[in-house]
């Protein structure tokens, strides 16, 4: 076979797999994962979720089971959604005594009737930096946050959450417009600092929310007390709304849409290998169980039953129980189990050709038994075993979902089964988290009914070409 | 006498994604009670498909372009399939497809099978269906337990026996028989010309007999319908088409000359050079000119039309002409 | 050198029928072999085409896989070119299939349909590791399709078999055998799949290439016509039986055995007046099963001149007619005198 025959053979192909609708459904939707996989690093909204998936520091920004922030659209009071600010103004300024201070000034527009849950500033530094922060509002006052003197700093990250230390100068502010009295009734129902700070000032503020809309900025200014050995780098600015995301975030402040593209690729390297080389397993031993036929077939087709009878899950979730496999191991595991799928049509049609004129004619030219094998016969079942491949995709993805789901999957990587198993240990269901959920389970369908798709335009298309020639 | 089926003008293509296949184009011809008539050509000139579509299935993608088919008077192509299936298609013509014998159900027995057919074109009771399998089986020459039988136990003639039987099953004027004897042994296919000839007499049937073996057509039938490219090129008497005389059309001419015979020792056997015409863009003129060795400058040019060279003998032949 | 190419002695092939594991314990269910071919000897000279005829199941298919050493045969000997070949090891097998070729009844299923042209030519060339580069086996592959007279060669090379005609294919296949030099061909059925109207045309390429590389064919065949056009010698077969064996004119002229008989007079001749005659065929039924051959002269059961002697006494063994003419019937110039006096 040669370049020229194979491109005729897939123009061939195409010309008739266009005809599939629903193959061309399944196609589209393969070409679409493969480019998420392909530019997963463009579409993450946070990069490191492949290593960090299960680090706490990683999410700890995030706010907990938020919502995803198009549901903005169907409620009437419209709530923050969390953003990072990166782009902040960078001033220097030189003080006495050799002092340089650098401020960081970030803007944030505030449009929503919540105020957010909390304010974080994060900056990394080197050497020993006083540290501030503060805030100025669309009334043009501005409130001193906090302050933070850190000592020794070899390039750690400096977290200052408005939430726990702007509480004082929150509460200092809101003196200004509040009685005592009633400052302290509405301090002990735990008064939150956000809800002050996006707060329109004015008496009554304690006790009524009114969003003060507008432009804020959040400074953050760094004091180099010894400008040659220390500096600041990387601040940035995290305000925790209460929707986050496409997608929103689990019970642990994991962002679900990031989870679930970089779980794609696995979903994908789960089914395609497993069925690849099972189906390769498949389809040898389904020929050679047929062209030496006799006490050879009875032999392999007697290990065949034995293994074909025995229930794939149960063993996989022994496995997974005992070893805590990787995941490379579960689909070695599969594939141990699944290259039955395909031997007893491959054998059947093996058997047919086997009796075809030109393998007889090719036996009186005096070929060899491999040459008949490889050459005649392995060519005219691969195509078949595309299809077969394609189908037996959905039920990889299920089984390594289903011994995620009973917690057992590979730890080190991510999932949808994973994501799936971590919803029902949350109780998702009972909480209401529905964007935990259904986005997982529904891409397992969508990945299962894509390869199902193929495999029976493919088989459509394929299998008959046998019987006609 | 009255003709039973009349064919007028008939035009069926195929519709492929290359172009329309004129595999009928433009057939006249007539069958009359109790005549067999011949359908004889090169295989791919359209005598299935002229079969099929007289018992109005037309094999997709083939759909009816022009023409009548008149049975018993009555254009049968607008009739709706409901129509057709109760009061013509096995009721006034049925056919033995090509290698029918060898498209019996393996897992069903061969009285299994001949019930079915009866269930789907009439509603006798099982009893009758039963005792009118066994009476037909008698008159094809079979044993009644043949019905508890499977395909496989049955050797090719006795399938092609059943075949037959079926076919006449609910009494038919007209029987198409597409090569029925083409897969089987000399002997066997003598045995069971035969018996068509008997079965003939016996229910005063009219046969098309189709196929490509023009010594065999010498057997059976009346008339020779000789089809080139879609076409009808010749037909005639039996002794016309076989008499001392010869055929009229080059075609069957060379046709003949390339079957070959047992008694007359040759030492080159005639055979026609080139293929049958691509029916998609038939050749321009005779459509057997550029295999015709008879060919001169009008047969490229102008199609020549059917006439009548004697009584009875109509040829498609620009040489009938020429003098 | 001998003149004789292809030796077959007492060869015979029977077939052991399938037993299921219940049976084979219980000794139940007994079947009897399948006597395919059952004890038949004949010679194929340098040369000559020598034509197998027979009804299907005469075994006349089989012996022409036992020629090609497809399978093993159960009993008997092979000698070709003067050489034992019965039971050969690998490497002799592999040298014999270099001398003996064989083509099969259907052309376009004795080619891989993913196989172009130029595949299936050169397929044999690989599996004998025939030297050469491969402009030197694209010229075999030309020469070889010019000798069967596809022309232009470089155009068929790059087609698949779908794309060619019945005749068109048969000649590849042709090709196909004679890309080895072979010394005998095994020709099953050439032509029988064929349009009438280029059998002939075929039947002729064959025989010219024969002339021309002086090979021997074995022409397997149930067409006596085309067999009569062809062939030298014709041995007519029944039941894994050779019943008569003669020069093809003698045989198809004069034939001595009733089954030969009858063969010949099955065959339609394409003449008018033969509308209204049922023709009385000079045989009863049909054949009979391999595993359950008549005692006797095995064809007595739809034989019109068997007697009572025919049924009992062991069966009759080929003799000697005249020059070359051999036949097995004891009642042969019986039958012949019957025949005469009935006009």
């Amino acid at each position: 076979m040669n370049l020229g025959d194979t491109k005729y053979r897939l123009s061939e192909f195409w010309s008739e797999f266009r005809k599939e609708r629903s193959g061309l459904v399944g196609l589209a939707i393969l070409v679409l994962s493969l480019l998420v996989v392909i530019f997963e690093p463009a579409i993450l909204p946070w990069k490191e979720v492949n290593s960090k998936w299960r680090s706490i520091d990683y999410w700890q920004d995030n706010s907990a089971s938020a919502p995803p922030a198009w549901t903005n659209a169907f409620t009437k009071l419209k709530a923050p959604v969390t953003v990072r600010l990166d782009d902040g103004k960078k001033e220097e300024a030189s003080l006495d005594g050799g002092v340089k201070l650098v401020t960081y000034t970030f803007d944030y527009h505030y449009t929503a009737d919540k105020a957010p849950l909390d304010v974080i500033f994060h900056i990394t530094g080197h050497g020993d930096i006083p540290i501030l922060v503060s805030i100025g509002r669309p009334d043009g006052t501005t409130l001193d946050l906090g302050q933070r003197f850190e000592q020794g700093l070899a390039g750690q990250d400096i977290r200052i959450s408005v939430d726990n230390d702007g509480r004082e100068s929150a509460f200092t502010f809101i003196k200004n417009y509040e009685s005592e009295g009633a400052l302290e009734q509405y301090s002990g129902k735990s008064l939150r600092t956000n809800d002050i700070l996006f707060n329109t000032a004015r008496e009554g503020m304690a006790r009524e929310f009114k969003p003060l809309k507008g432009d804020y900025k959040l400074i953050v200014k760094a004091m180099l007390l010894d400008p040659e050995n220390s500096k600041v780098e990387e601040p940035h600015v995290v305000v925790t709304g209460s929707v986050s995301g496409i997608l929103g975030t689990d019970d642990s402040k994991r962002d679900l849409f990031s989870g679930l593209v970089a779980g794609l690729k696995w979903a994908l390297l789960i089914g395609l290998l497993t069925s690849a080389i099972s189906v390769l397993i498949g389809v040898m031993y389904g020929i050679i169980s047929a062209y030496f036929g006799g006490t050879v077939d009875s032999v392999m087709q007697f290990i065949y039953q034995i293994v074909n009878s025995i229930p794939v899950l149960p063993v996989l979730i022994v496995i997974s129980a005992i070893f805590k496999p990787s995941i490379y191991m579960l689909i070695a595991v599969m594939v141990l189990f699944f290259w039955t799928g395909s031997v007893m049509t491959v054998r059947s049609m093996a058997l047919q050709i086997k009796e075809e004129t030109y393998i007889e004619a090719a036996k009186a030219l005096g070929a060899k038994k491999s040459r008949i094998i490889f050459k005649h016969m392995v060519p005219i079942l691969i195509p078949y075993s595309f299809a077969s491949m394609a189908l037996s995709v959905p039920s990889a993805i299920v089984y390594e979902s289903s011994v995620s789901l009973l917690g057992l999957g590979d730890a080190t990587i991510v999932t949808w089964g994973q994501i799936l198993h971590d919803a029902m240990q949350g109780a998702a269901i009972l909480k209401g988290i529905w964007w935990w959920i259904l986005p997982p389970g529904l891409l397992i369908a969508v990945m299962g009914m894509t390869f199902a798709f193929l495999g029976f335009s493919m088989d459509k298309i394929l299998h008959p070409k046998l019987k006609t020639r | 006498m009255d003709s039973l089926l009349k064919v007028e003008n008939l035009q069926m293509h195929y519709f492929t994604s290359k172009g329309a296949v004129r595999a009928i184009d433009d057939i006249n011809f007539e069958l009359m009670p109790g005549e067999t008539i011949g359908l004889v050509g090169e295989s791919g000139c359209g005598k299935t498909s002229l079969g099929t579509s007289i018992l109005r299935m037309p094999t997709p993608p083939g759909r009816y372009v022009g023409g009548r088919i008149l049975v018993d008077g009555v254009d049968v192509i607008p009739l709706p399939e409901r129509e057709v299936r109760k009061n013509v298609r096995w009721q006034k013509i049925s056919m033995v497809f090509q290698g029918a014998m060898n498209c019996l159900t393996p897992v069903y027995t061969i009285g299994r099978q001949m019930m079915e057919t009866l269930n789907e074109h009439s509603d006798l009771s099982r009893s009758d269906a039963e005792s009118l399998i066994t009476e037909y089986l008698g008159y094809v020459g079979l044993p009644p337990e043949i019905v508890q039988r499977y395909p496989h136990e049955l050797s090719g003639g006795m399938k092609q026996r059943a075949v037959i039987a079926t076919a006449l099953f609910l009494k038919p004027e007209i029987v198409i028989l597409d090569e029925p004897t083409t897969a089987l042994d000399v002997i066997v296919q003598a045995q069971i010309i035969n018996l068509l000839k008997k079965l003939k007499k016996q229910f005063s049937l009219s046969f098309m007999f189709i196929t490509h073996d023009l010594a065999l057509e010498a057997e059976i039938s009346d008339r020779i319908c000789v089809m080139y490219a879609g076409k009808i090129v010749e037909l005639g008497t039996n002794a016309q088409i076989y008499g001392t005389q010869g055929p009229a059309h080059p075609y069957t001419e060379r046709l003949l000359a390339a079957t070959p015979r047992l008694f007359k020792k040759v030492e080159q056997l005639q055979f026609i050079p080139g293929t049958p015409p691509d029916l998609i863009d038939p050749p321009k003129g005779c459509r057997f000119s550029p295999r015709c060795d008879k060919a001169f400058d009008k047969c490229f040019q102008e199609e020549p039309p059917l006439i009548e060279i004697e009584p009875g003998h109509m040829s498609a032949c620009w040489l009938h002409r020429r003098g | 050198m001998t003149d004789t190419i292809l030796s077959i002695k007492n060869l015979k092939k029977y077939f052991e029928p399938h037993q299921n594991f219940a049976q084979s314990i219980t000794g139940g269910g007994q079947k009897k072999p399948i006597k395919a071919v059952d004890d038949i000897s004949f010679d194929i000279r340098r040369g000559e085409i020598f034509g197998l005829i027979g009804e299907s199941g005469s075994g006349k298919t089989t012996t022409g896989k036992l020629v090609m050493k497809l399978i093993e045969p159960t009993s008997g000997q092979m000698f070709f070119d003067g050489e034992d070949v019965t039971h050969l090891g690998k490497e002799k097998l592999k040298e014999y299939r270099r001398k003996v070729q064989m083509i099969f009844q259907d052309p376009y299923a004795s080619m891989n349909p993913r196989f172009k042209i130029r595949d299936v030519l050169e397929e044999p060339l690989i599996i004998h590791k025939v030297k050469g580069s491969i402009e030197e086996r694209t010229k075999m592959i030309v020469q070889a399709l010019e000798e069967v007279k596809l022309i232009p060669p470089d155009e068929f090379m790059g087609r698949w078999p779908h794309m060619l005609s019945g005749g068109q294919r048969q000649r590849v296949a042709t090709a196909r055998t004679l890309i080895l030099n072979p010394m005998m061909l095994v020709a099953d059925e050439p032509v029988s799949m064929i349009d009438l109207s280029t059998r002939a045309e075929i039947l002729h390429m064959m025989k010219e290439v024969q002339k021309e590389l002086g090979l021997s064919y074995l022409y397997i065949t149930h067409d006596l016509s085309t067999a009569r056009y062809f062939t030298d010698r014709i041995a007519v077969m029944y039941l894994g039986r050779i019943v008569e064996i003669g020069r093809a004119d003698d045989i198809i002229d004069n034939p001595l055995h009733p089954y030969t008989q009858a063969l010949i007079e099955a065959v339609p001749e394409p003449a008018s007046g033969k509308l209204d005659i049922v023709k009385e065929l000079p045989i009863y039924g049909e054949i009979p099963s391999p595993a359950n051959i008549p005692q006797g002269c095995r064809f007595h059961t739809r034989c019109p001149y068997a007697t009572e002697a025919c049924k009992r006494e062991p069966e009759p063994e080929l003799s000697l007619d005249s020059a070359e003419h051999y036949h097995a019937c004891r009642r042969a110039y019986e039958v012949q005198a019957e025949k005469k006096r009935a006009g």
